[in-house]
């Protein structure tokens, strides 16, 4: 059993104690290198990680390049159309073959030695071959390596460096329905746009994870976004506010009274055209979709968690999150904003530019998200080692007593984040 | 050739120097890094905007492109407004920045209108951190008998990406 510096084992890092109604998180686990090192590789190394969108490489030979759980990928489509992901790394030496972030490429030439893949991965040239036996074998070994695992679900993009996990849709769940809620908003569907929001924040990565399931600290964080929301004549409230566990640690908030949704509930802000816009989208969702599943899409906003890395805010427009960690802590997050495909450019432009005075680095609310996380990671040293160990751990009881009695959960309570940190306990708690 | 690209413009009858946009964007960078706000709103038009593209910025305009902040004229109000607050956790206490800009080039001329871009360093200090933001401004400027004023204000970052840390919750 892993034995932590601080005299706790992995496994009992998660307290609960069901007659106290109490819930402890030992604050190691956001500041500990060992722990960082064990979810590398329980949860990095072994779980479905969400990659990419698919219409963030619409064309043959199109690629992106990115790293998540510390692995450089190349993301493409081959030339015959088919999504590919690689390890970012020649087989010859281990170079990182495309240095490019993004482009459109039929093939990928290593400039070390000048061996050249395909972009479905042959390796279709090497200088100087005749100095290799068996070429055409020695070629087929020396493929570009595709990782293990490569699923898709509504266009999201998944994998998994273990072969041997379930499958996606296995994984995802409950969380799968909800994906495709998001997915159906258009009518010709959705696509990411360019643009996309790269940043890295001082925080451990499940921090970002609990603040995107923590409705609690909405009012008082938000406080100057909220304001302006009542500004521009939309009343926010905590009405009708719920968390749902959606097991695996998958995690869900759905939120009505919370804000405007564009094309679904009108608020003041999207201004009189969008109004009437709105009447007719919802129209067409009920024609397209039934009255029942527009009523689910539209009236209520939404954020999903779906482990260990993908974020998905429906709310007043959406936006796909995917976090990375890169150090105990510090975590990368990429944001892209999600759209309907044909949408008009005026809504369009309604859309991305609410979207964006939310969320991101430099919105009106995220800012204060980030401050906070940071503020907890700077923060938790304070206990580290203290002469009391029992100042050394963090409290998740909020809305406990409730829960026991099996009411629904409350978004301003602290069960998404209770339910999100069983399933850590039982992922990386497993020696 | 009178070189009036690289240097100055004449604009609704007056000529418009490159000393006197760089004394706009000066005096635009120190009521910036004092925080007045409310004085550093008065340069934009009503109806202006402002802009911060993504770092993988390849020109797209931000009504159908994602960006860091795309403001409408209320949103920026909204924005002073909002880093004005004691509640504006992000910025309480305040980041103490320090600009430099240089480079300053008039592009062209419109009726009314000029575009200029310079170059920018703001170096950015809060909680023991240091953080520097490299890039380039691309400004429409209203021109005025009084002077200039922000009809879009557009800040491209140079970086690869925000660093850890390196939140734009203070004005690119
Ligand atoms: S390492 Fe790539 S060709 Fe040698
Ligand atoms: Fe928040």
């Amino acid at each position: 059993m892993t034995q932590l510096t601080q005299g706790y084992p992995l496994s009992s890092l998660v307290k609960e104690d069901g007659e106290a109604l109490s819930f402890k998180v030992h604050r190691s686990a956001y500041r500990s290198q060992e722990v960082f090192q064990e979810e590398i590789s329980k949860i990095w190394g072994h779980t479905w990680l969400y990659l990419g969108h698919e219409t963030e490489i619409p064309k043959a030979g199109d690629f992106k390049t990115r790293t998540l759980g510390g692995r450089p990928l190349i993301f493409c489509r081959d030339s015959s159309g088919e999504i590919q992901v690689f390890l970012n790394s020649c087989t010859h030496r281990g170079t990182v073959l495309c240095r490019h972030s993004e482009g459109n490429t039929k093939f990928f030439q290593c400039f070390y030695h000048a061996w050249v893949f395909s972009n479905s991965g042959d390796l279709s040239a090497l200088p100087g071959d005749d100095a290799y036996v068996d070429v055409p074998e020695f070629r087929e070994a020396m493929r570009l390596r595709s990782v293990p695992r490569v699923q898709s679900h509504e266009g999201f993009v998944f994998i998994a460096f273990d072969p041997d996990v379930p499958d996606l849709m296995t994984h995802l769940g409950k969380a799968a329905h909800y994906m495709s809620l998001t997915a159906r908003i258009g009518p010709a569907g959705m696509e990411t746009v360019p643009g996309v929001q790269l940043y890295s924040v001082k925080g451990n990565w499940k921090l970002a994870v609990e603040n995107a399931m923590d409705g609690y600290h909405f009012a008082p964080t938000h406080n100057t976004f909220v304001g302006y929301l009542r500004e521009t004549g939309f009343a926010v409230t905590d009405d009708d506010q719920y968390a749902y566990d959606l097991g695996g640690g998958h995690g869900l908030l759905i939120l009505t009274g919370h804000n405007g949704r564009i094309g679904m509930v009108w608020e003041p802000r999207f201004g009189e055209a969008e109004k009437d816009r709105t009447v007719a989208k919802r129209q067409e969702m009920e024609d397209r979709l039934g009255p029942e599943l527009a009523k689910e899409i539209a009236d209520a906003s939404r954020i999903l968690f779906v482990f260990p890395n993908l974020l998905l805010f429906d709310l007043e427009a959406l936006t796909i999150r995917q976090i990375d960690p890169v150090a105990a802590d510090q975590t990368s997050v990429r944001a892209w904003q999600f759209v309907e495909v044909d949408e008009p450019a005026e809504v369009r432009a309604l859309r991305i530019k609410t979207m964006v005075s939310f969320v991101g680095p430099g919105g009106l609310a995220t800012p204060d998200d980030i401050e906070a996380y940071e503020a907890v990671q700077r923060g938790i040293e304070a206990t580290a080692n203290a002469a009391d160990p029992g100042f050394d751990w963090s409290d998740m009881s909020r809305g406990m007593a409730n829960e026991q009695k099996g009411n629904q959960g409350r978004s301003i309570d602290e069960g998404a984040m209770r339910s999100f940190w069983r399933h850590w306990a039982g992922v990386v708690g497993r020696d | 050739m009178d070189g009036k690209k690289s240097k100055e413009s004449a604009v609704g009858g007056r000529t418009i120097t490159r000393h006197e946009v760089e004394d706009f964007l000066y005096r635009e960078a120190s009521l910036l890094d004092e925080w007045r706000l409310d004085e550093w709103f008065t340069l934009f038009e009503e109806g202006g905007r402002m802009e911060v593209a993504t770092t993988d910025w390849k020109g797209w305009d931000s009504a159908s492109a994602g960006s860091f902040m795309c403001d409408d004229y209320d949103l920026i109000k909204a924005r002073v407004k909002r880093l004005k607050s004691r509640k504006a956790h992000a910025e309480n206490p305040h980041s103490r920045t320090h600009r430099m800009i240089s480079n300053v080039i008039i592009l062209e001329q419109g009726d009314k209108t000029v575009w200029v871009s310079a170059n920018f360093i703001i170096h950015r200090y809060r909680d023991g951190g240091a953080y520097s933001y490299v890039g380039r401004y691309e400004h429409v400027l209203l021109v005025e008998d009084e002077g200039l004023r922000f009809r879009l204000r557009r800040s491209i970052p140079a970086m690869e990406a925000m660093d850890a840390g390196a939140r734009l919750s203070f004005i690119l």
